[in-house]
């Protein structure tokens, strides 16, 4: 055990902190075409794709090298890239699964931002349920047509492309019969309308595909495959990224510090309050906790090993965490937490919100309940840690019964 | 960065462990309750020979050379065997405030004494006030002859019954200074202060004008303020390592018995309501160790953060334990509550750690101290 960083670490996160200083966007980013020049200047520093492989496009670096630049970006409250479900499920999926000619035809276009992707797994009536999903890839001979409706699907709006899982046999066990694709959003059979958010944007929408046509040569995987390849992909949503969410944490907490040295409360600032001074030391510990999670996920991918069902672990920790963090930001900065504008400067939040958007506390606190419901909600998480990492006794339920599944 | 265990040390973990499988069964843990000393010579004698007792000392000493990771990988152990004796007193309170604050020839005197299994030694870090803080020390060191004549009551000291000598911080008139004290001295008193885990012991200790020699003193009168505080910071980590322990042996217990109990025709551990308490458990075990040894790594390595990984091991593991142990009664029902069944003796230890060597509230105002000064 040495939790030291290497000297080759060390420089190499001088170099990473560097260029962040010549180059962080000097405005503020406003529109998709600002996101998305940005995330070039990253992409051509050698910063997106870091691990992917170096013939199509992407770095080869160590998982190290990734965590530290995302690390550094977080440190230094960067806009983070466009186009993170290309980069972060579409893009490893076709990078672990995909054709060499899938590879060639997407990587570099997902690294550039040129094309921007989104998932479409989720259905209204097959959520935590994935595989009850009903939309249907029928095979055409040269092609498939694709019916059916997908929700929540993030970046929808904006997206060329989508991972899509459908259904293409139903005679067989509902894990079975589906398949992985590749969908262009960009054609006559898909209608995609945004929904609004509890934050009252809108990230995610409704999908509905009629006679979608998909190629063959977008076909993922082999045939009746797309749920196993669906359950690596779920994977890739954990891993490097650990360590910059906990310094986006750290970074808030640091906001929260000045505005409680800033507010007072019988004539008193509220630094000073012991009941304060106790959530902010309780709430501090446990990102610092995170912090050590994140350096023991890190030995384990730069060793090369998958932390596998340990990542349910990871997830369920920072997701619930996340969302104690932002109870406690907004009990302690009182009327000025719930605030979406007109917020004096000193109790804005200012900070990179993990979407992308410079957030109020409001935003922050309204987002972190989404991190328990999407990627798996955290009954689901638990399940899995039950199940996979306790080995305790799966649940008596309808869709194993009678051997299916 | 390398944040697993090496080889050596998986091999030290190991070891420690088929020993006290072997030696400090439950059956022994419960012999030693009624037991007028409390522990085993035998055992202690096995684990001198096994190289425990001078683990983190210097080889000079007598000892392994080894750090509190090391240290921390024995004591998680002996949470998880619920060890009933004075290992966690003589080795970390008695025997790192010596390596701390001790002269060399007070640590060659008493550090391989200590490894060697001939002395038992601890630390009397607690006064009436209950404030961990050693700026309230109240007891007091009044020069006499060409010694000292201390002064003061001691509460909570470990194993002081069986111990030979006892770090005491008293108040001299340069400042906080630190003692070695033979308990057997005229003037010290020793009542027994019975708490719920039987497994440990304490005593009320009164000094009434207690003679010590002139060698008695560690380092220079008044400078033992950063002795005992880092001494309380590595007392803090190591009782964490040994609740880590503890909860780990409830949370392995209770996954087991939920694999097998049954209720309304199926195991218990396929309702989620067990199962999802369970992979809470396992949540909060694993930050625990995070937490433990990250502390003990930086505490050895003189990181930047050690102080405040301390405090931030300390409270979290004050917390995380106590949800685990007391899950694990919940988990198995009626039998978690009977003296027979061996879940209590792993879940009181955590408990009576819990408020030692600073509680939760205590190392979370020292967190806020660090964020708030450091920014
Ligand atoms: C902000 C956001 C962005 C999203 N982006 C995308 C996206 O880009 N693409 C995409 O495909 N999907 C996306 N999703 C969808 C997300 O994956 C689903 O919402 C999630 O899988 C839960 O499904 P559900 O909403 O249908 O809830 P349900 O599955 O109906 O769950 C409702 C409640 O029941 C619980 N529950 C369900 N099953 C069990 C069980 N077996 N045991 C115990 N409790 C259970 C759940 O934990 C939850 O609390 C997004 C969701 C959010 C909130």
């Amino acid at each position: 055990m040495d939790l030291n960083y290497t000297p080759e670490d060390i420089a190499f996160r001088k170099q990473v902190r560097t260029w962040l200083e010549q180059n962080l966007p000097k405005t503020e980013i406003r529109n998709l075409e600002d996101r998305r020049a940005w995330h070039r200047k990253l992409f051509d520093a050698g910063y997106l794709g870091m691990g992917w492989p170096k013939e199509y496009g992407g770095g080869g670096a160590r998982p190290m090298e990734q965590a530290v630049v995302a690390d550094e970006m977080a440190r230094v409250n960067a806009p983070s890239p466009t186009n993170s479900l290309g980069l972060g499920i579409a893009g490893p999926t076709i990078v672990v699964h995909g054709t060499d000619a899938q590879k060639r035809r997407y990587l570099k276009k997902i690294l550039s931002a040129e094309e921007l992707w989104c998932q479409l797994y989720s259905e209204p009536n097959a959520g935590s349920d994935l595989a009850a999903l009903r939309t249907s890839a029928v095979d055409q001979g040269d092609h498939f047509v694709v019916n059916g409706q997908k929700i929540w699907t993030s970046a929808g709006a904006i997206a060329d492309w989508g991972l899509l899982l459908a259904r293409t046999d139903t005679k067989v066990a509902k894990h079975k019969g589906i398949s992985c694709f590749l969908m262009n959003m960009r054609q006559p059979g898909v209608d995609v309308r945004p929904l609004k958010q509890i934050t009252g944007s809108s990230e995610f929408s409704e999908v509905f595909m009629t006679n979608a046509r998909v190629e063959k040569s977008d076909q993922i995987g082999k045939l009746g495959e797309g749920w196993a390849i669906a359950q690596t992909t779920l994977g890739y949503e954990r891993g490097g990224r650990a360590l910059a969410r906990v310094t986006n944490y750290a970074s808030q907490h640091s906001r929260l510090v000045e505005a409680a040295r800033r507010m007072r409360r019988h004539g008193k600032p509220l630094i000073e309050d012991p009941l304060v001074r106790q959530k902010l030391g309780r709430i501090w510990a446990e990102i610092e906790v995170e912090r050590y999670q994140a350096l023991r996920t890190l030995t384990l991918l730069e060793r090369g090993e998958h932390p596998g069902a340990g990542g349910s672990l990871t997830k369920l920790s920072y997701s619930e965490l996340e969302k104690r963090f932002m109870e406690l930001a907004l009990e302690i900065l009182g009327p000025y937490g719930q605030l979406t504008e007109g917020a004096p400067k000193e109790f804005q939040l200012e900070i990179d919100t993990a979407v992308g958007e410079r957030g109020s506390w409001a935003y922050a606190y309204l987002w972190s309940r989404a991190g328990t419901i999407y990627a798996g909600s955290s009954e689901i998480q638990k399940n899995v840690i039950g199940e996979r990492i306790l080995g305790l006794p799966k649940e008596t339920r309808a869709d194993r019964v009678g051997g299916k599944a | 960065m390398n944040f697993s265990f090496s080889d050596d040390q998986i091999l030290l973990r190991n070891s420690v462990r088929a020993a006290l499988d072997e030696q400090c069964k439950p059956a022994h843990v419960r012999a030693m309750f009624d037991d007028p000393k409390g522990y085993s010579d035998h055992l202690w004698g096995e684990m001198a020979k096994l190289g425990w007792l001078g683990l983190p000392f210097p080889e000079e000493q007598g000892g392994a050379g080894l750090g509190l990771v090391e240290l921390a990988l024995v004591l998680e152990e002996m949470g998880r065997a619920a060890y009933p004796g004075p290992f966690f007193a003589t080795v970390v309170l008695g025997g790192l405030g010596l390596t701390l604050g001790g002269s060399a020839a007070q640590k060659d005197k008493w550090l391989s004494a200590i490894a060697s299994g001939t002395v038992r030694a601890t630390a009397a870090l607690l006064e009436e006030h209950l404030d961990w803080d050693p700026a309230a020390t109240a007891a007091t060191a009044a020069k006499s002859g060409s010694g000292w004549a201390l002064s003061g009551l001691k509460r909570f000291v470990p194993w002081a019954h069986a111990a030979d000598v006892v770090l005491v911080p008293a108040r001299s008139p340069e400042g906080l200074s630190l003692f070695l004290v033979d308990p057997k001295s005229a003037g010290v008193t020793l009542t027994p202060m019975v708490g719920i885990d039987l497994g440990s012991r304490w005593s009320e200790m009164r000094l009434d004008k207690v003679a010590v020699g002139a060698d008695a003193i560690l380092g220079q009168p008044g400078t033992a303020g950063p002795v005992v505080e880092s001494l309380l910071r590595r007392a803090a980590v190591m009782s964490s390592a040994e609740m880590l322990g503890a909860a780990r042996r409830c949370l392995d217990m209770s996954v087991e018995y939920a694999k097998v109990r049954e209720q309304f025709g199926q195991p218990i551990g396929s309702f989620q309501a067990i199962r999802h308490r369970c992979a809470e458990m396992l949540l909060e075990v694993e930050n625990a160790h995070a937490a433990v040894y990250y502390a003990a790594w930086a505490l050895t390595a003189g990181a930047e953060d050690a102080a405040v990984a301390a405090s931030i091991c300390k409270s979290y593991v004050n917390e995380a334990a106590r949800k685990v142990c007391g899950d694990s009664i919940q988990v198995h029902g009626g039998i978690g509550f009977t003296w027979e069944y061996d879940l209590h003796l792993y879940m009181k230890r955590a408990k009576a750690l819990e408020p030692l060597y600073g509680d939760t509230e205590y190392h979370r105002e020292l967190i806020t101290r660090h964020v708030t000064s450091s920014r």
